[in-house]
């Protein structure tokens, strides 16, 4: 009993995961609000790392490469939509932001 | 035994962090705490046998993405949250009841789960996260997913200029 | 050799149709005419090859089946894409191409002042495919697809004229009842299927004798559903009411579908399925009587009418009604006799008084002619041989080919016995009709108003497909001369060597008694026309009163119209008012009128879901997640 069984990594992936979805429903600074979901993004890779390493198997993480890969697009995006916003001089609330609903 | 320290303090220090991140105020420091959580994870990924994916998490994530995010906090100043009071603020006592109920049958199924050698000490690992082991699997087997986030990033890119070209014109600007 | 020509013939006319409808613009009316007779003329010169091949085989060799491909292959059923040539399809096919080329060639001066010109040809080279394809198919599926498209043919004839609002209703009228009858096919082949597992000819009639049974439920409702086919196809009682109307078509039109070839398909069909009807004795006298009523009853109202192509179309379905009742009878080959002569004749007919009509500018009521005779002594001459022929005068063609049914109903029992009095005596009555006919048209004072349109002659075109049809009309009937020999008879004697009874054989006195009775009865139905109608032309306005309702009766075609109307159509409109009225708003609109309200009540229950706030669209997707996780774990315990 030396190594960490694989439910120890899902519990703080699944925790991580939590928090993040906690910021990501409390939070109504976009900025903040996208740091929570890298969070969310960073639960859900340890996740799969944890499983790529029991199944012994590198799929996992080449899948948690390409998540990290999807991250950095959508935190460029993310960011470029908050400057673009902020450059409306617009208040810096998702509450305010919901012209889009139709 | 000493991986499980290891992951013990990582795994707290994770956690501690995540929290910090979502309960600061201030983008700035929370930015900062992100870091601490990223790099944590990072640890966590080495004990997982994935060396590469912690050097990338270390690199690119707390290294570029948080760079970024840093940036533009830095650009956009303290003008950041809002006067109003959250209109929502009653019902978030809601939100933290689903988020509970979650946590509570993610732990159901993690305590109940009979995926075989979940709860037993793991094998030892094989080469699977190595570098040498994913440029490897990136080029062969999973080269389309390759060239496919190469085509995202190049959208991102293309897509971040534009939305700030915009920006630009509408304030009149250059 | 046989069968390729056999394809090339079915060919020609499909690609003649192709070329026509394809071509781009609108070609000139020579092309039209050109691609629309050559096709044709090709498809008759493969058929006369394939005759002649046919000549040099063995009689009982003549038989000949090409497959293409597999059609339909499910299970044990096996239907191919297959043609079947042998000495019946020969026919039929040297009788569609020949008769049908003089036909087309006719119309290339016909139909020259009409619009659709191109249109023309293009409809008349397919209802030719149609009908090739039906009788070359060597399984009743593909009977059925050929059946069915020359229905579809004669549906765009009959309406060719679609702006005349009576051409389109006729169309119509001829594709409803036209559908009844394939729906009789359909079931019937469904039946064959069931019973013997297969569609094709030679194993259907070679199974059906053990597969069927001699006179079981189930032989007698093939043949009679084979028969509701047949009898809507020619015009036979009670589904000959789509057939006068017909006449809305252009002349050529109703010579060619509604004279020569389509109709008699269901000739074709009883003579084709002669096994079946063997094994059904019920089913083929009724086709017998059927036939007897129906040869009866037309020529009686063909005797009333005024308009000169209801003439023709009602002596039409008596004359079908003679091979009908020949078919049912089992005198196949007289059937077959009286179809190629009748062909002969009747398209002789129909084009001779196409030239009258196109003389008169479209003039079709017989109160508006008379004295023709003066004018158009062509039309005259020609007309006047195929009355003579139809009405059976000796040494004409229908003298031979009447008296071939006639007298093997004569060698039949009682039942033949009796339908040989009424066609006998119906020979008589068409004598009686087709002088009416000729001598109200062309002898006689002018009419009182003068013609609609100064006659003019014909030209070449017209005149040379109807001087060789009048040749043959009277030359047709010497390849069969009772007692000497019998041309067709020997011909298709080997298509019924798998006959199940004996076949019908009328004796030397049999034919003498019956080529007297008709002669004479036949010379008596011309005297009383003359007398009635050509002694002295005011003779028939003063017998104009006499049996005022019973002619009534006959001018209106012993009004099936308005019965059928009264049962069938107005009884349905009243169900249809009742559901409209009734059922149709609270049932099928008042559920459209419930689903849209209901839609429109839960979109606006829904819109408010949709706030913009985005923490808000979080929280519903946590709270999402909750509830599957919970179904899944009381799905799962």
């Amino acid at each position: 009993m030396s190594g960490v069984p694989l439910v120890y990594y899902l519990g703080l992936s699944g925790i991580l995961f939590l928090l993040g979805l906690l910021g990501v429903m409390v939070r109504r600074n976009p900025l903040l609000l996208l740091l929570a979901v890298e969070l969310m993004l960073n639960g859900a890779n340890v996740a799969l790392i944890g499983f790529s390493r029991h199944w012994n198997n590198s799929d996992g993480q080449i899948f948690a490469l390409v998540v990290m890969v999807v991250a950095a697009a959508e935190v460029v995006v993310g960011l470029g939509l908050v400057v673009a916003v902020f450059r409306q001089r617009l208040e810096l609330d998702v509450d305010q932001m919901s012209r889009l609903k139709g | 035994m000493g991986e499980r320290i290891v992951f013990g303090v990582a795994a707290a220090a994770a956690l501690a962090c995540g929290a910090l991140v979502i309960t600061l105020r201030n983008a700035f420091q929370a930015a900062v705490a992100l870091i601490g959580s990223l790099a944590s994870v990072a640890v966590i990924f080495i004990l997982l046998a994935a060396p590469f994916a912690a050097a990338v998490q270390v690199i690119v994530y707390a290294g570029a993405i948080v760079v970024l995010f840093l940036f533009v906090i830095a650009y956009l100043g303290e003008r950041g949250v809002a006067g109003a009071p959250d209109r929502l603020a009653p019902y978030r006592v809601f939100g933290a009841v689903a988020a509970l109920a979650l946590l509570a049958q993610g732990a159901i199924v993690l305590l109940d789960t009979r995926l075989p050698g979940a709860h037993s000490d793991p094998r030892p690992p094989g080469d699977i996260g190595s570098p040498r082991a994913i440029g490897d699997a990136f080029l062969s087997s999973h080269l389309v997913p390759f060239e496919a986030t190469s085509l995202l990033l190049l959208a991102a890119a293309v897509g971040a200029v534009l939305l700030a070209k915009r920006a630009i014109q509408m304030e009149g600007g250059r | 050799m046989a069968t390729t020509l056999g394809w090339i013939t079915l060919a020609l006319p499909l690609a003649g149709f192709l070329i026509l409808a394809l071509w781009p613009g609108e070609p000139s009316k020579r092309v039209s005419a050109a691609v629309g007779c050559g096709s044709i003329l090709g498809g008759f010169g493969c058929a006369a090859a394939i005759f002649l091949g046919l000549l040099g085989d063995s009689p009982e060799e003549r038989t000949h089946v090409s497959r293409l491909w597999t059609w339909i292959d499910l299970g044990d059923l096996r239907v191919d894409a297959a043609i079947q040539i042998d000495q019946l399809s020969v026919l039929m096919m040297l009788v569609i191409t020949g008769v049908g080329f003089l036909i087309h060639l006719y119309s290339a001066e016909y139909m020259a002042g009409s619009r659709g010109y191109r249109r023309f040809y293009a409809e008349m080279n397919f209802f030719v495919f149609s009908m090739l394809l039906l009788v070359e198919a060597a399984n009743v599926l593909f009977l059925i697809i050929g059946w069915a498209l020359v229905g579809l043919a004669s549906y765009l004839l009959i309406g060719f004229d679609h702006d005349r609002p009576a051409a389109v209703a006729a169309a119509k009228k001829a594709f409803v009842v036209n559908v009844v009858g394939d729906i009789g096919m359909v079931l019937a082949a469904v039946l064959l299927i069931r019973e013997l597992g297969t569609l094709d000819y030679g194993a259907v009639f070679a199974a059906a004798p053990a597969g069927l049974g001699q006179g079981t439920g189930v032989a007698e409702a093939v043949a009679l559903l084979l028969f509701v086919g047949a009898a809507a196809k020619s015009a036979q009682v009670p589904f000959h009411t789509w057939l006068p109307d017909a006449m809305e078509g252009p002349t050529p039109v109703s010579a060619l579908i509604h004279a020569a070839t389509m109709v008699t398909a269901g000739v074709y069909l009883v003579v084709r399925m002669h096994v079946l009807y063997q094994l059904a004795p019920i089913a083929a006298d009724t086709v017998a009587v059927v036939g007897a009523i129906t040869l009866f009853m037309a020529a009686t109202i063909a005797i009333v009418q005024v308009d000169i192509k209801r003439v023709l179309a009602w002596s039409t379905v008596s004359q079908i009604g003679y091979m009908i009742m020949g078919a049912g009878l089992g005198v196949y080959g007289g059937a077959m006799f009286h179809f190629l002569e009748h062909a002969f004749f009747k398209a002789l007919l129909f084009l001779g008084v196409g030239i009258v009509i196109h003389a008169l500018a479209g003039e079709q009521s017989l109160d508006r002619m008379g004295g023709l005779s003066r004018h158009l002594r062509f039309a005259y001459v020609t007309v006047a041989i195929g009355c003579l022929a139809i009405a059976g005068f000796p040494g004409l063609s229908g003298f031979f080919s009447k008296d071939a049914i006639l007298s093997g109903a004569l060698a039949d029992g009682a039942l033949g016995k009796t339908l040989w009095v009424v066609g006998t005596l119906t020979a008589g009555l068409t004598a009686l009709y087709m002088f009416r006919m000729l001598f109200r048209a062309f002898w006689g004072p002018e009419p009182a108003g003068g013609y609609a349109h100064p006659p003019h002659p014909s030209g070449p075109l017209m005149a040379v497909p109807v001087a060789v049809l009048a040749v043959l009309s009277v030359v047709g009937g010497w390849i069969e001369v009772p007692g000497a020999w019998h041309g067709i008879d020997d011909w298709l004697h080997p298509v019924f060597a798998d006959s199940v009874g004996a076949a019908l054989v009328a004796s030397g006195t049999d034919e003498l008694i019956t080529g007297i009775c008709s002669s004479v009865l036949c010379i008596a139905g011309i005297a009383a026309a003359w007398w009635l109608f050509a002694r002295d032309p005011s003779r028939r306005l003063r017998l104009a009163g006499v049996a005022r309702p019973a002619r009534g009766v006959l001018e209106e075609g012993y009004r099936f119209d308005e019965a059928y109307d009264e049962i069938l159509v107005n009884s349905t409109r009243d169900v249809g008012d009742v559901l409209r009225r009734r059922v149709e708003p609270a049932g099928v609109q008042g559920l459209v009128t419930a689903t849209v309200a209901g839609m429109r009540e839960s979109a606006k229950g829904l819109q408010k879901a949709q706030s913009g706030l985005l923490r808000t669209y979080a929280f519903m997707i946590v709270l999402g997640l909750a509830l599957v996780g919970v179904v899944l774990a009381l799905a799962i315990h």
